[in-house]
C-alpha cells in the first residue's frame, strides 16, 4: 500500500523488533531499578546520585535498539533518500541482523535490572561501595554489547 | 606506582598525657591505630592491671550534646528545608580554622547550641500542644456547624420534668412520615427543622416524655440518628464564633512559633561546626577503646607510613620526656594497612584503583600502570572530539570552582579523558557527529567498523601483554626468574605464535613458537604438584588457560560497539534536527532536541565509557597480575564536613 517491497517490509518489522524488545527490556528494568531507588531515597535523600547511576545502566539496551533501528533505517534508505528496492532475501537478512540485540538486548536487560535492584540495596546498607554495585550491573551489560556488536557488523555486512 | 612502607609504631606513655598524644595523632592523621585490647587481655602478667572504660563519662558528655545538636539540625532541615542543588554540596567550601580558634570558639558554640536546643525543643513542645488544642477545636467546629441555626443556648437543651427534647437527624425524605405518624399516634409534639444538609434534615423535636415511647417509636422508623452536643454556654453560633476566633489565634501563636524556629536559622552553620567538633572528640574517646591501659599507663599500637614515622616521633617527644617510642617493620607476612603513592599525574587514579579494593600490601600498585590505557579506552569508547571538548571545558570549570579533593580527583580524570576523547574522535569519529573539520584524520568508524575493531582488539592484546609485563618485572625483581620465564615468557611465546600462524608468510615461524611454547607450559605449569602424573596432568591442563586469554580479548570489541553506539545516536539526533529543517517553528526545535540529544548522549556514554574503562581493567588487566585482599589504611584523623582543620606546626602547647 505504500508502495514498497516485501523485502522492505521484512527489514522495518526487523528495525521495529529491535527497538520494541530492546525498549520493553530497558523500560521495563529501569522503572523496577526505579522503585527500589525510590524506597532507598525516601529513607536517606543523599543517596540519589548513587541509585539514579544504577537505574540508568539498564536503559542502555533500549539506546542500543534504536540505534540498530535507526540503522536499519538509514541502510534501507528510509531515512535520508529513497527507499531502496531490497529483495526478500535482503529484507531477511536485515530482520536477522536485528535479532541479536532486539532478544540479547531485552534479556540482558531484565538481567541487568535485577542486579542493579541488588545494588540498590547494596547502596542503602553501604553507601561507599556503590562502585562495586555499579560494576556488579555493568557485568551483565557486556552481553547486551556484543548483541550489539553482533547486530551492527551484520547490517555493515548486507550489501544493498 | 607503589604501595606504601609501613612502620608499627608502639608507644607507651602516662596518662596524664594521653589526651595531649591523641589530639596530636588526630592532628596529624598519619597513624592508623591498632586495636591491642584483646593481645593484652591474653598476657597473664597484665592481668588486674588493666582497666576498662575510663572515658564513660566523657563520651557520654559528648553524646548528649551530639544528640541535642543533630535534634536541632533535624527540625531546623524539618521546618526550614534548604533546596540544594546536586551541584551545591560540590562547590560548599569547608570553613578553615585553626585549632586554636577552633578551641576558643568552642565553649561559644557549645552554649549557642545549648540555646538553640532549648528554644527548638521548646517550639516543638508548644508545636505539639497548639496542634492537639486545634485537633479539639476542628472537631468542636464539626460537631457545631449543621445547629449553627438552632436558636436555642446549648445549656437550655436538656430534659425538664415533663419535657423532652431531641436533637439529630432524619433524612429529609422522611420528615413528613415523621409528621405524619407522630399526629396519627396523637402525640403532642413541637418539631423544628434547623437545617438541612445532603439530604438530612436536622431536627429539634420537643414532646412530653409521657408520649416518650411512642416518640421514640416513630424516630426509629424514620432512621432518626441523635446527635449529642457538647455542654457549652450560649448558643452554637456563639461557640461557633468562639471556635473561629480561637483558631485564628493559634494560628498567629503558630506563626510566632514559626518566626522563632526561622530565627534559629541562621546559627545552622555554627551547628554544622559544632557538630564537627564533637565527631571530632567522640573519635578520640572511642579510639581510647583501642589503647591498653593501666591505672597510670597506656600503651599504644598503631601503622604509620615510614617516611612519615620520624617526623611523628619527634611531634609526640616534645609532649612530654616521659615517653617511650618503639618502631618496626612489619614481620614477614604479616598484613599492614596499605596506602598508595603515586606521582601527582597519577593520583587521581587510585579513585579507580580504590573503587575496586585494595591491593595484597605485598602486591603491586596497578594504578599507574594502567592510568594509560584508562585514559585511551575511555577515548575510544566515547569518540566524538566534540564530546572531548565540552569534557574538558566542563572539568577544568569544576576544576576552578570545586575544593572537595575526592571531586577534585574525579575532574582531572575526566580531563584527561576529555583530551584522549578529542584526539579519537578526530581520527575515528566526528564533532557532535557532524564532520566539522572534514572527514576524520584516520577513518570514519561508521564506514569500517571491521577496521576499528582489529585496532580495538589489537589494543587489547597490547593491554594484556603489558598485565603480563607488570607480572613478569615483579617476579623478576622477587628474584623469581625461573618463574617469570615460565609463567608469563611461555605465554607471550604461545600467544604471539598462534597470532603468526594466522599470519600468512609467518605461519611456520609461528608453529614452531606456537608448539615450543605450549610444550613448556605443559612441563612447567604443574611444577608445584607432588607426583609426575600430577605435575603433567596439571601442565596440560593449564594450556586450557587459552581460552581465558582468547575471551579476555574478545571483551576488548566494547571499545568499538560503545564508539559506534555514540556515533550512530549523534547521528540519529542530527538526521531528526534535519528533518525538521524549513518548518516555521523548526529552528527553536532543532536547537532543542541538538541540546537535549547529545547532552543525554553525552551524559549516558560518558558514564559508560568510565565504567567500561574501569570494568576493562578489573576483569582483563588485573587477570594478569594483581593480587587483592589488602586493607585500606584509615588514619586516625580530624573527620569533619563543615570546617577543615588547619594545623599549626608551630602550636606552643
Amino acid at each position: 500500500m505504500l508502495g514498497l517491497d516485501s523485502g522492505l517490509l521484512y527489514a522495518i518489522f526487523g528495525a521495529a523488533l529491535a527497538v520494541l524488545l530492546a525498549g520493553i527490556g530497558s523500560a521495563i528494568s529501569v522503572g523496577r531499578v526505579g522503585q527500589a531507588a525510590a524506597g532507598v531515597v525516601s529513607e536517606d535523600p543523599d543517596k540519589f546520585g548513587s541509585t539514579l547511576i544504577l537505574q540508568a545502566l539498564p536503559g542502555t539496551q533500549g539506546i542500543y535498539g534504536l540505534l540498530v533501528g535507526f540503522l536499519v533505517l538509514q541502510r534501507t534508505g528510509l531515512i535520508g533518500g529513497a527507499p531502496a528496492a531490497l529483495t526478500v532475501e535482503q529484507g531477511l537478512a536485515f530482520f536477522f541482523a536485528c535479532l541479536p540485540i532486539a532478544i540479547g538486548g531485552m534479556v540482558s536487560a531484565f538481567a541487568q535490572g535485577k542486579t542493579a535492584i541488588s545494588g540498590v540495596h547494596l547502596v542503602a546498607k553501604r553507601p561507599e561501595e556503590s562502585g562495586k554495585a555499579i560494576i556488579f550491573a555493568v557485568m551483565v551489560e557486556t552481553y547486551a554489547v556484543l548483541s550489539l556488536l553482533m547486530s551492527i557488523l551484520t547490517l555493515f555486512g548486507i550489501q544493498v | 606506582m607503589s604501595i606504601a612502607k609501613m612502620s608499627k609504631v608502639t608507644l607507651l606513655a602516662h596518662q596524664t598525657d594521653k589526651k595531649k598524644i591523641l589530639e596530636l595523632l588526630q592532628q596529624s592523621g598519619v597513624l592508623e591505630i591498632s586495636d591491642i585490647t584483646e593481645q593484652l587481655a591474653t598476657e597473664e602478667e597484665l592481668a588486674g592491671l588493666l582497666k576498662q572504660d575510663d572515658e564513660q563519662e566523657a563520651m557520654q558528655e559528648v553524646e548528649k550534646s551530639m544528640a541535642e545538636v543533630r535534634y536541632s539540625l533535624d527540625f531546623l532541615d524539618r521546618y526550614h528545608r534548604v533546596n540544594k542543588g546536586l551541584l551545591d554540596d560540590l562547590l560548599a567550601e569547608k570553613k578553615a580554622l585553626t585549632i586554636t580558634e577552633v578551641k576558643q570558639k568552642v565553649p561559644q558554640w557549645a552554649e549557642l547550641s545549648r540555646k538553640v536546643y532549648q528554644t527548638l525543643k521548646a517550639v516543638d513542645e508548644q508545636l505539639l500542644a497548639l496542634r492537639n488544642e486545634e485537633t479539639h477545636l476542628l472537631n468542636l467546629q464539626k460537631q457545631l456547624l449543621p445547629w449553627e441555626k438552632l436558636p436555642l443556648a446549648l445549656e437550655e437543651i436538656k430534659d425538664s420534668r415533663k419535657v423532652r427534647l431531641e436533637l439529630g437527624t432524619v433524612p429529609v425524605s422522611q420528615l413528613p412520615v415523621l409528621h405524619e405518624q407522630l399526629q396519627e399516634d396523637e402525640v403532642a409534639y413541637y418539631l423544628e427543622e434547623v437545617d438541612s444538609k445532603r439530604g438530612e434534615a436536622f431536627i429539634f423535636l420537643a414532646s412530653y416524655i409521657a408520649d416518650d415511647e411512642l416518640v421514640q417509636n416513630a424516630l426509629k422508623q424514620v432512621n432518626f440518628n441523635r446527635h449529642l452536643l457538647p455542654r457549652l454556654t450560649g448558643t452554637a453560633a456563639e461557640n461557633l464564633a468562639k471556635v473561629e476566633q480561637q483558631l485564628l489565634e493559634l494560628e498567629k501563636t503558630r506563626e510566632q512559633l514559626l518566626a522563632q524556629i526561622e530565627a534559629q536559622v541562621q546559627y545552622r552553620e555554627i551547628l554544622y561546626c559544632y557538630n564537627d567538633y564533637l565527631t571530632v572528640q567522640q573519635d578520640r574517646n572511642q579510639s581510647v577503646e583501642l589503647l591498653g591501659r593501666t591505672d597510670s599507663t597506656f600503651l599504644l599500637e598503631g601503622w604509620v607510613p615510614t617516611a612519615e614515622v620520624d617526623r611523628l616521633r619527634q611531634k609526640i617527644l616534645a609532649v612530654s620526656d616521659s615517653i617511650e617510642i618503639s618502631v618496626r617493620e612489619p614481620y614477614e607476612g604479616e598484613d599492614f594497612p596499605v596506602q598508595l603513592e603515586n606521582k601527582p599525574f597519577f593520583t587521581p587514579y587510585e579513585f579507580v584503583t580504590n573503587l575496586y579494593g585494595a591491593p595484597n600490601p605485598y602486591g603491586v600498585d596497578p594504578t599507574a600502570p594502567f592510568t594509560p590505557f584508562f585514559i585511551i579506552f575511555f577515548g575510544l569508547c566515547l569518540t566524538d572530539a566534540g564530546y572531548g571538548v565540552v569534557l574538558m571545558l566542563l572539568s577544568a570549570l569544576g576544576l576552578k570552582k570545586v575544593k572537595g579533593e575526592s571531586v577534585r580527583n574525579l575532574l582531572k580524570i575526566l580531563f584527561a579523558c576529555g583530551i584522549s576523547t578529542v584526539v579519537f574522535g578526530w581520527l575515528v569519529g566526528g564533532w557532535f557527529g557532524y564532520p566539522l573539520f572534514g572527514a576524520p584524520l584516520l577513518f570514519d568508524a561508521l564506514n569500517d567498523p571491521m577496521r576499528l575493531l582489529v585496532y580495538s582488539l589489537a589494543l587489547g592484546l597490547l593491554h594484556i601483554f603489558w598485565g603480563m609485563a607488570v607480572k613478569f618485572i615483579t617476579l623478576i625483581k622477587e628474584g623469581e626468574i625461573f618463574a617469570a620465564l615460565a609463567d608469563v615468557g611461555l605465554w607471550y611465546g604461545l600467544i604471539i605464535g598462534l597470532l603468526l600462524l594466522a599470519l600468512p608468510g609467518t605461519a611456520g615461524l609461528g608453529k614452531n613458537l606456537a608448539l615450543v611454547s605450549a610444550i613448556g607450559l605443559v612441563l612447567t605449569q604443574g611444577r608445584s604438584q607432588p607426583t609426575l602424573i600430577k605435575k603433567f596432568f596439571s601442565g596440560l591442563l593449564s594450556l586450557y588457560d587459552i581460552t581465558g586469554y582468547f575471551s579476555d580479548l574478545l571483551s576488548y570489541s566494547r571499545l568499538l560497539a560503545l564508539g559506534l553506539a555514540t556515533g550512530v545516536v549523534s547521528l540519529t539526533v542530527n538526521t531528526m534536527a534535519d528533518l525538521l529543517k524549513g518548518h516555521p517553528i523548526g529552528y527553536i526545535a532543532i536547537a532543542v532536541l541538538l541540546l537535549g540529544g547529545h547532552t543525554f548522549n553525552l551524559a549516558i556514554n560518558a558514564l559508560g565509557s568510565f565504567i567500561h574503562s574501569a570494568r576493562l581493567q578489573y576483569i582483563e588487566f588485573y587477570n594478569r597480575f594483581y593480587e587483592g585482599g589488602g586493607r585500606a589504611f584509615k588514619p586516625f584523623r580530624f573527620k569533619t564536613q563543615h570546617i577543615e582543620i588547619l594545623s599549626e606546626e608551630t602550636q606552643g602547647n
